[in-house]
């Protein structure tokens, strides 16, 4: 699982792959304020972009690869 | 080139023909909705089959056919003459692409922007939208185009302040690519991550991502209902980005834009009349020239703002500006203006210096100064503009003005001239850069320096380069910018001169010459055609694109030509008639000598002889090689047929294929079809054992089943070999026994390797039951006499939990048979040389009788003889020759050597075999009978029928 769930955070790490979208949704879904850790993150599918997008995420750690945060910086916003 | 690829190719030039056919037929009924089915036919066909190749131009295009013929099925849309052209067009277009790929194995990547106006054209027709809507234009080509859209300059304004001053610090030769890639909604269906896509893009400078639409509640999203744009400015070729979103691109839309463009301050807009003040006094610095004094002041300002305001942000600007192009004025003159009104300087009105006098001028330098386009569009642009450019002084601007103008003219004119020389339109390029400069001179007066830039422009298309005129412009530049208009009415007197000049110098051009069959250019020349200035000012109509076809045009030749099965057969009996006619010659030869006693001419008849004989060889070898088919025809259905057959049996089998590319006559190679399944399913079945049975036999678990096709000495040989269980001679004895096959006595003598070979016998089995796979014990008999009616042999070798062998051996071709002609009881008879082992002569006294037989003994073996006087039923003895030896032929049959008795050998002669019809097909002794040169009936003996 490139997605580890917390209590109110979802931890990323390696690559994570378009499967993973639907729980991530579902996961948004139950929890409306959660966190998004990209530290170990190097590659996310779109669809779990556009999942975090949609809920109005909020990045609490930046992804260690500087050019996946750069894009990300362009969609959500980093506390 | 691969086979399969080969072959799409071969068939695309089929159904291309097939469908301009089709089209041609339609214009004459235009409602046969037959032809209409049988076109869309041919389309979806070569569309289904280019998907099986790495070609999306090539699929694209004729997706988007196949959905307008569809639509023209289902009466969707109307059938009309300029559907049928565009049909061809795009035909044409595959055709083009088909070409290229059969010379060089692939296509220019240029292609994709051609297939996306294509596609969307044969869209169009239909009323529907093209894939992505929106996004259609792709590359945004239009030379009119006001600048950078909207879209552009607010994806542009997203990009972080240092990013963009990197990239304008960079000063990319080629200009910066705007990239907006909108995934279609259901991408991800299809393993797309067009993220990944977008982060790997080449050259990439900044990316973005961006929804396509405002987001809905959580609840109702569909995570894979894909709403993003990726943005992405990258400072790669476009060739480069081409290529690389060549599969998605019509869902990209690429904008070329200037380093300059990136000039957009930002910040909060808190203006203040000290501002006013700097503005002046910079100004004043800039046109004094003092560039350094204005670095310092701008410095200083810097530290007194705030970060944040947008008032220091284009002051970071102006000294980026001041320290990447210095010798800008222009530029440096807007980012200071700038400052007063607060806003970013509007660089492609800039660049239009002169104003607004007509809106064709504005677009035309806008579209040079913000969107410096590669092709041809934008060269005849740049040639009209110098006609507008001219007209500029007329208006009668103030002087500095139309020396910023020109300035900024010359200086887009520069960039022009620095594009890389190595395109095809270098010279239109040139020309066009020389018009421009040409109407600057004209306006600002400087006429005595026309025979310069001439001489510049003129070498410059002569070399193919654009270094001389760039010299010329580096020289001239500043001095034309500062010389005033000489007089009021030299300006619309360049007017109307530059104007024709730029046509007549465009016109050359235009001539078919200049495009040849080359593709890349194919639509410069339609471009550059149009003399008027305000059809070149407007992008050519998309509808319009053409791909170069023409009458005189060389059409790549078919390399492959499907012919009727009886005209082959054909030529092979007249090539067999011609080998029976040439044998006449040496009959001729002899009669020549013997008859008329004439040896000279006898031996000037066998010299010719000779020369037809090996004409006539090769003639027959030719035909033989338009039959030959490899194996592969006939092994092809074996991965299915071990497939399904091992899954009922419930058996692990891997199948092995090896040298199917063998090649063998067409009748071989069919004859060989049933009985290399019966072999399979009999090793299948027989063979090789369950997996459970397999490894407590210390073997994989799953059997291997190699069939491998080889030529040996002019004959083909395929082995079937599998690692079953083998097979078990003791059984196969006593079954043969058992069934009468073999006497007591036979199964005393019988080898191991003799009796395994009985399975071949008919009616026998091993199995207790017949299944619906073998034990009819009808299948290896078959599969005997098969291969035997070829002329081929067949041997079975086995070794006991081993697994088995079958090695059958045929011949390549059995059109014509070689046979030795002997001679009995004065008559002739032939026989195959297949059969024939050796001939010899024998003493009479060498010749022993064993109870009623006839043997002797030849090195050391004894042969078996039989005089064919005796076998045939002649009541003659055979003949001795004076020394009183019997000629012997020595006869392979089965796997024993038997001596037949004749009277006296022939030569050997190509024949074709006829087989015996009628009342004599009964005739068992006797393989057919063959016409010789000499015009006698030659009767060919079934050697193993008659013995």
């Amino acid at each position: 699982m490139a997605i580890v769930y917390t209590k109110n955070k979802a931890v990323f790490s390696d690559a994570a792959g378009a499967e993973e979208a639907e729980t991530l949704l579902e996961w948004l879904g139950k929890h409306p304020k959660g966190k998004i850790d990209l530290g170990a993150c190097v590659h996310l599918h779109p669809a779990n972009l556009q999942v975090m997008m949609a809920a109005g995420c909020l990045v609490t750690v930046r992804s260690s690869d500087q050019d996946l945060a750069a894009w990300i910086d362009s969609a959500l916003k980093t506390i | 080139m691969n086979p399969l690829l080969e072959q799409f190719l071969s068939e695309t030039r089929e159904s291309l023909q097939g469908i301009g056919e089709k089209l041609m037929q339609l214009e004459n009924e235009p409602e046969s909705a037959e032809l209409m089915t049988e076109l869309f036919r041919f389309v979806h066909t070569l569309k289904g089959n280019s998907g099986l190749f790495d070609f999306p131009e090539l699929t694209r295009v004729l997706h988007a056919g196949e959905d307008l013929m569809d639509a023209v099925r289902d009466g969707k849309a109307a059938y009309c003459l300029p559907m049928a052209d565009l049909l061809l067009d795009a035909m044409d277009y595959v055709g083009m692409l088909c070409d290229e790929i059969e010379n060089d194995g692939v296509y220019a990547a240029a292609h994709a922007g051609d297939s996306v106006r294509l596609a969307e054209t044969l869209r169009r027709m239909i009323g529907a939208p093209a894939d992505a809507p929106g996004a259609a234009g792709a590359v945004s080509p239009s030379a009119a185009d006001p600048g950078p859209s909207a879209e552009v300059r607010s994806l542009l304004s997203g990009i972080p302040e240092r990013i963009r001053m990197d990239a304008y610090r960079a000063q990319t030769s080629g200009g910066l690519h705007c990239l907006v890639y909108s995934p279609v909604q259901d991408c991800f269906f299809q393993g797309d991550d067009p993220f990944f896509q977008a982060r790997r893009t080449p050259g990439i400078v900044w990316g973005g991502i961006a929804a396509r639409e405002a987001w809905p509640e959580l609840a109702e999203m569909d995570a894979y209902n894909c709403v993003l744009d990726f943005h992405v400015l990258s400072e790669a070729p476009a060739e480069e980005l081409k290529e690389y979103y060549r599969y998605v691109f019509e869902q990209l839309q690429m904008t070329t834009i200037s380093p300059r463009c990136l000039i957009l301050p930002q910040g909060d807009p808190n203006g203040g009349p000290v501002y006013e003040d700097f503005v002046g006094d910079a100004l004043g610095l800039l046109r004094g020239g003092d560039i350094d004094a204005l670095r310092r002041a701008a410095r200083s300002m810097l530290e007194l703002s705030s970060r944040e305001l947008w008032f220091s942000s284009a002051l970071r600007w102006l000294l980026l500006a001041t320290e990447v192009e210095p010798e800008n004025g222009v530029v440096l003159e807007a980012i200071i203006t700038s400052l007063r009104t607060l806003a970013a300087p509007e660089w492609h009105v800039l660049a239009a210096a002169a104003g607004p006098q007509s809106p064709a001028a504005t677009g035309v330098c806008a579209a040079k100064e913000c969107a410096v386009q590669e092709g041809a569009v934008q060269e005849s642009a740049a040639k009209e503009s110098a006609a507008k450019e001219s007209a500029v002084g007329e208006a009668g601007l103030l002087r500095e003005e139309t020396g910023a103008a020109i300035r900024a003219i010359v200086d887009v004119q520069r960039e022009i001239l620095s594009l890389p020389d190595e395109v095809a339109w270098i010279a239109g390029r040139v020309k066009a850069a020389a018009a421009s400069l040409e109407g600057c001179l004209r306006s600002s007066g400087s006429l005595d320096a026309l025979p310069g830039l001439r001489l510049a422009a003129e070498s410059s298309v002569a070399l193919l380069s654009a270094a001389p005129l760039l010299a010329w412009v580096e020289e001239y530049a500043e001095e034309m910018a500062a010389a005033p208009p000489s007089s009021p009415n030299a300006a619309p007197n360049a007017a109307s001169n530059a104007a024709p000049n730029a046509a007549s110098e465009a016109a050359p051009n235009a001539t078919p010459a200049t495009c040849q069959a080359e593709a890349p250019a194919a639509r410069e020349p339609s471009a550059e055609a149009k003399p008027s200035p305000a059809a070149a000012a407007a992008p050519q109509p998309e509808s319009e694109v053409k791909f170069g076809r023409r009458v005189e045009d060389v059409y790549a030749a078919a390399k492959s030509i499907k012919v009727d099965q009886v005209k082959i057969d054909r030529l092979m009996n007249l090539i067999g008639e011609m080998v029976v006619a040439k044998n006449a010659l040496p009959y001729l030869a002899g009669r020549a000598e013997s008859v008329f006693g004439v040896p000279e001419f006898s031996r000037e008849i066998k010299a010719q002889y000779a020369v037809i004989n090996r004409i006539a060889e090769e003639m027959q070898d030719s035909i033989m090689q338009v039959r030959m088919m490899p194996v592969s025809f006939v092994f092809q259905r074996f991965p299915r047929l071990v497939r399904d057959t091992s899954n009922k049996l419930g058996k692990e089998v891997n199948l092995v294929l090896e040298g199917e590319e063998t090649e063998a006559d067409k009748n071989i190679i069919e004859s060989l079809g049933d009985p290399l399944v019966h072999i399979v399913r009999n090793s299948l079945d027989h063979g090789i054992e369950s997996p459970e049975a397999r490894i407590a036999a210390g073997k994989p678990a799953a059997g291997t089943l190699v069939i491998r096709a080889s030529q040996e000495a002019g004959r083909v040989v395929i082995e079937i070999r599998d690692d079953g269980k083998g097979i078990d001679p003791a059984v196969i004895k006593r079954k043969a026994y058992e069934k009468g096959l073999i006497d007591e006595d036979r199964l005393e003598r019988i080898t191991d390797p003799e009796a395994v070979n009985l399975v071949f016998a008919s009616g026998f089995s091993t199995a207790e039951a017949v299944s619906d796979l073998s034990g009819r014990g009808v299948g290896m008999d078959v599969v005997k006499t098969a291969i035997e009616k070829v002329n081929g042999t067949v041997h079975l070798e086995s070794e006991k939990g081993k697994g088995t062998r079958i090695r059958i051996s045929l011949p390549l071709s059995m059109a014509v048979t070689n046979v030795m002609i002997v001679e009995s009881n004065r008559q002739i008879f032939g026989v195959p040389m297949d059969a024939v082992v050796e001939t010899v002569r024998v003493p009479r006294a060498a010749i022993k009788t064993i109870k009623k037989s006839m043997a002797t003994v030849l090195r050391g073996r004894i042969v078996p003889l039989k005089a064919l006087n005796t076998l045939l039923g002649l009541a003659a003895q055979q003949r001795a020759n004076e020394e009183d030896e019997l000629a012997v032929l020595v006869v392979n049959v089965g796997d024993q050597q038997l001596g037949i008795l004749v009277d006296d050998f022939h030569e050997t002669v190509d024949i074709i075999l006829k087989p015996m019809t009628g009342v004599l097909a009964g005739l068992a002794a006797y393989a057919g009978s063959a016409l010789l040169g000499d015009g006698s009936v030659l009767m060919v003996l079934n050697v193993k029928e008659v013995l």
